[in-house]
């Protein structure tokens, strides 16, 4: 029996939670939110779990009711996050997330953050490196009121209000800190431009939050994260470069990557600024925000939405369909140029076919090739360790042996 | 639930969809508490037709996303406000959802593939109402766009009819199917769908001499094209009369034609009044001709002919010193209307590129000297012709100049960009002959000067000093260079 006082701010109920209590708080919870009267709802969340807290804001997005205002506020311990369409292999890499595997680490390893998690979220957009440095913010609100700058321009506004004055929003609607020395003359209210605003191709400005939006027919979210303390900076291009990025050519959303920069406040501080500006904009600015945790595991669908994020297919199969080769189009031969072409078909995360030529016509594979494609045909591509024991074969070639070590390098198995 | 594709009896995979969102609609689940069919008390009878569905507009001008995941498969039922589908473009996950009550008959695209806005996505076999704003998702046929317009007229019409309509399913169906069109003539109140109609008008055969194979005795497309095939002979008296020499064609906007038909449409709301005036460039040309030919300005690197824009520009922005309300922004989109007098000079010019008409700006001109002027308006011009201006330099514009002369023309009435107050055309400069002082004929080189000013926050006398300023300084050049900083 779980005994343990109630935890939520907004919540009087100061007893010894019963697994009984426990399920009757989480329901109620479950209806306040899409009750239609609660028309301004904000929370924070104490977990550090990227699963569960990407779990609360789906359910959020689903079930608030029409014409209702959502801020969710949370943190996650590091982890790397995926857009819904991209593609693991090749935004991170993923021979770090593990670092307890020594099999990959080279000595120029950085140091280690220990495990890693790899997230792939609901909305589009690109990859972000999280961490207890970075406080991630979410609005949802009916799509008829919904516009791609409204609440990255709310932010900036609440930033400025803390006193970073360099901050706006960009083309891209991200927020960027502006580097240019100069003051220029600016109107102060423009979200869009400040007074270091430099054209100068040397100070370009450093994104510290990137938004990403999920749409349905008629509720909007827009989340985006905000770099505000975070140790890790240096490392962070480490993770997220990829070996195999030169070799895939894939369908869906790349990530753009920018240079980045802390905005140099705590966490607090920026959660009681944006939660200020949010309440009053949309509220009476005395609206209290509530504490929730991963208790509301409790509550059925977020449970199950936790669940299919973490699953590995959820994660790895959702990739679009892309090709794996040792020689991509327009390239030049790499290092595999005596060893041929090795080419791999992935399509739902799964390797439906493969191929391996030589130039030079004398050399053939058949042999291997046939192998390989009965062994690799159809397996689940993160399913996949070591190569090399994945394949059943008494002696290796050597040409297949150097193959296998390449795709060790630039395909680890990530989990 | 399977968590590994199913070979099908072709061998290859398909993706399971029973592990994430909704399983495959192949079969309503009892549990749900939801209508299946729609039932016949309503008085409107379902029009059971396959009909393309396009994949409306998302926004933000964009014109094609990609197919992330596919929530139905043909022959799977949805109900209105059903997810269809989720699409991705760019930062945006965005679900699809279902107008109609109907059954999925075709996919468009397979997972992963891009989707074209305005382009059919599925075919959905439609068996609910279709309201006048849901014609406009549905391509009926070439005549749809008429149809259009017909059916808004015809929307209260329809509901009239509907209201007095009893429940049986076998309704009179020409009722209703004539009130869908606004002429109800007895030859073509058949059954049938507006598309099959106006494929009957188009051939001129009348529809009650057609077998209909449809449901209900419908006429369907493939009747009437099976009819005039077997007489082909009602078919030639209805040929055109002539062949236009060419065809109709529809084009698509541009994303530089769209940002001007949407910023034109936004300055409709701006009262303009136009002040013309002469100016003599003659002085100018001269100065102009001697500075282009002295080795000074025409350094190794950066050989540059100066033209009459930096100048003008240049004078512009000193008037600007002295009338402040020209170089302001009008922001009405709050209650209470600000005018704003903007510190800096930031004019943006027009050029003209194979894309059609850019405005990038230049900032903060007061600072600039002439050359440094020409030197900026050549960069930007280029980036401009090349395609390769950045957001950032069409923003933040206080006034514009803009120089259709250097193509022709003599007055314009040049129109405001929204939020500013004022803009300036300028004319091709002519040689004309003029008095001078003495009597005797001179040659005079001069141009108009067209100034639209926004006549809410701006009055005449302002326009006409600021004006007279210019002339001021590129009549006599020399007063430009006295108040140079």
């Amino acid at each position: 029996m779980r005994s343990r006082a109630c935890r939520a701010r907004a919540c009087n109920c100061w007893f010894p939670r019963t697994n009984q209590a426990l399920l009757r708080h989480n329901s109620s919870w479950a209806e306040k939110v899409s009750n239609p009267q609660s028309q301004i709802q904000t929370y924070i969340s104490k977990s550090r779990d990227p699963y569960v807290n990407l779990s609360i804001e789906h359910f959020l997005f689903q079930k608030t009711p029409p014409g209702s205002k959502i801020l969710f506020l949370y943190t996650n311990r590091p982890c790397i996050v995926i857009g819904r369409n991209q593609n693991p292999w090749l935004e991170v890499n993923l021979g770090l997330l593990q670092p307890h595997d020594t099999h990959n680490a080279s000595p120029s390893e950085p140091p280690a953050l220990g495990t890693v998690d790899l997230v792939r979220r609901r909305s589009g957009g690109g990859t972000v490196f999280h961490d207890e440095g970075n406080v991630n913010w979410s609005v949802i609100c009916d799509f008829a009121d919904f516009t791609r700058d409204k609440h990255a321009e709310m932010v900036v506004r609440c930033l400025r209000s803390l006193g970073i004055e360099r901050a706006r929003v960009n083309e891209r609607h991200d927020i960027v800190l502006d580097q240019g020395i100069d003051k220029q003359q600016v109107e102060g209210s423009d979200t869009h431009s400040t007074a270091y605003t430099s054209t100068n191709a040397a100070s370009r400005p450093l994104k510290v939050s990137g938004s990403a939006y999920k749409l349905s027919r008629n509720r909007a979210l827009h989340h985006g994260t905000a770099l505000l303390q975070s140790p890790n900076l240096q490392i962070i291009p480490h993770y997220l470069h990829s070996p195999a990025k030169s070799y895939i050519t894939a369908k869906g959303v790349e990530s753009v990557s920018s240079p980045v920069s802390n905005i140099g406040l705590d966490n607090a501080s920026f959660e009681d600024a944006v939660h200020a500006g949010f309440i009053s904009t949309y509220g009476s600015g005395m609206e209290r925000r509530e504490v929730v945790d991963d208790d509301l595991l409790g509550i059925a669908e977020i449970r199950k939405g936790f669940d299919e994020l973490k699953s590995l297919d959820w994660t790895f199969t959702q990739t679009p369909q892309f090709v794996f080769s040792s020689q991509p189009m327009g390239t030049m031969d790499f290092d595999l140029s005596a060893n041929g072409k090795f080419s791999m078909n992935i399509r739902h995360g799964i390797i439906q076919d493969c191929e391996w030529t030589f130039s030079d016509k004398k050399t053939s594979a058949k042999e291997l090739i046939t192998l390989l494609s009965e062994q690799l045909a159809h397996r689940k591509l993160h399913e996949i360790g070591d190569w090399a024991a994945s394949l059943k074969a008494e002696d290796l070639d050597p040409k297949l042996s150097e193959l296998l070590a390449f795709l060790n390098r630039t395909l680890p198995q990530p989990a | 639930m399977s968590t590994h594709g199913v070979h099908n009896a072709f061998g290859t995979f398909i993706r399971s969809t029973t592990t994430y969102s909704q399983p495959l609609r192949k079969s309503r689940r009892p549990s749900l508490a939801r209508p299946c069919i729609p039932q016949y008390f309503h008085s409107a009878t379902r029009l059971a037709v396959v009909k393309p569905y396009l994949l409306a507009d998302i926004g933000e001008g964009i014109t094609e996303c990609q197919i992330i995941q596919w929530f139905v498969q043909p022959g799977a039922r949805v109900a209105q406000f059903d997810k269809i589908c989720e699409v991705q473009s760019d930062k945006a996950a965005v679900e699809i959802t279902s107008r109609f009550d109907g059954i999925i008959k075709k996919l468009h695209y397979e997972a992963d593939d891009m989707a074209r806005v305005g382009k059919p996505l599925v075919d959905i076999d439609i068996q609910s109402e279709i309201s006048p704003e849901d014609e406009a998702l549905i391509n009926t046929s070439k005549g749809s766009k008429e149809e259009e317009k017909a059916v808004p007229a015809a929307g209260d019409h329809k509901t009239k009819t509907t209201a007095a309509e009893t429940t049986a399913a076998e309704i009179v169906e020409d009722n209703i199917v004539q009130s869908i069109v606004p002429r109800p003539s007895g030859k073509h109140a058949s059954l049938a769908t507006p598309a099959v109609r106006h494929l009957t008008k188009q051939h001129n055969i009348d529809i009650l001499d057609i077998s209909g194979t449809g449901k209900d005795g419908r006429v369907l497309k493939e009747d009437v094209q099976n009819h005039m095939s077997n007489h082909p002979s009602s078919t030639t008296t209805a040929s055109t009369p002539s062949e236009p020499l060419g065809q109709d064609k529809p084009i698509p906007f541009t994303p530089v034609q769209r940002k001007m038909y949407e910023t034109m449409t936004r300055s409709l709301s701006i009262p303009h009044f136009l002040y013309s005036d002469l100016v003599d460039f003659t002085s100018l040309s001269t100065v102009r001709r001697a500075l282009n030919s002295h080795p000074a300005t025409q350094t190794e690197e950066r050989p540059q002919k100066l033209s009459a824009l930096p100048f003008i520009i240049k004078a512009v922005s000193l008037s600007l010193n002295a009338y402040p309300s020209l170089n302001a922004h009008l922001d009405t989109t709050s209650d209470k209307p600000q005018f704003i007098h903007k510190a800096s000079h930031n004019i943006g010019f027009a050029v003209d590129t194979p894309s059609g008409l850019l405005v990038p700006v230049i900032r903060s001109v007061q600072s600039h000297s002439i050359t440094s002027l020409a030197a900026e308006i050549n960069r930007l011009s280029a980036l401009a012709r090349s395609n390769k201006l950045a957001a950032s330099d069409f923003t933040g514009a206080t006034f514009t100049v803009s120089n259709i002369g250097s193509i022709g023309g003599l007055t314009v009435a040049p129109v405001i960009v929204g939020p500013q107050v004022a803009i300036l055309g300028v004319g091709k400069a002519r040689v004309v002959p003029a008095f001078a002082a003495d009597g005797s004929v001179v040659r005079k080189e001069e141009g108009v000067f067209s100034w639209s000013a926004d006549h809410r926050v701006v009055d005449g006398a302002t326009v006409a000093r600021c004006a007279e300023m210019v002339r001021g300084y590129l009549e006599r050049v020399e007063r430009m260079m006295v108040k140079m900083r």
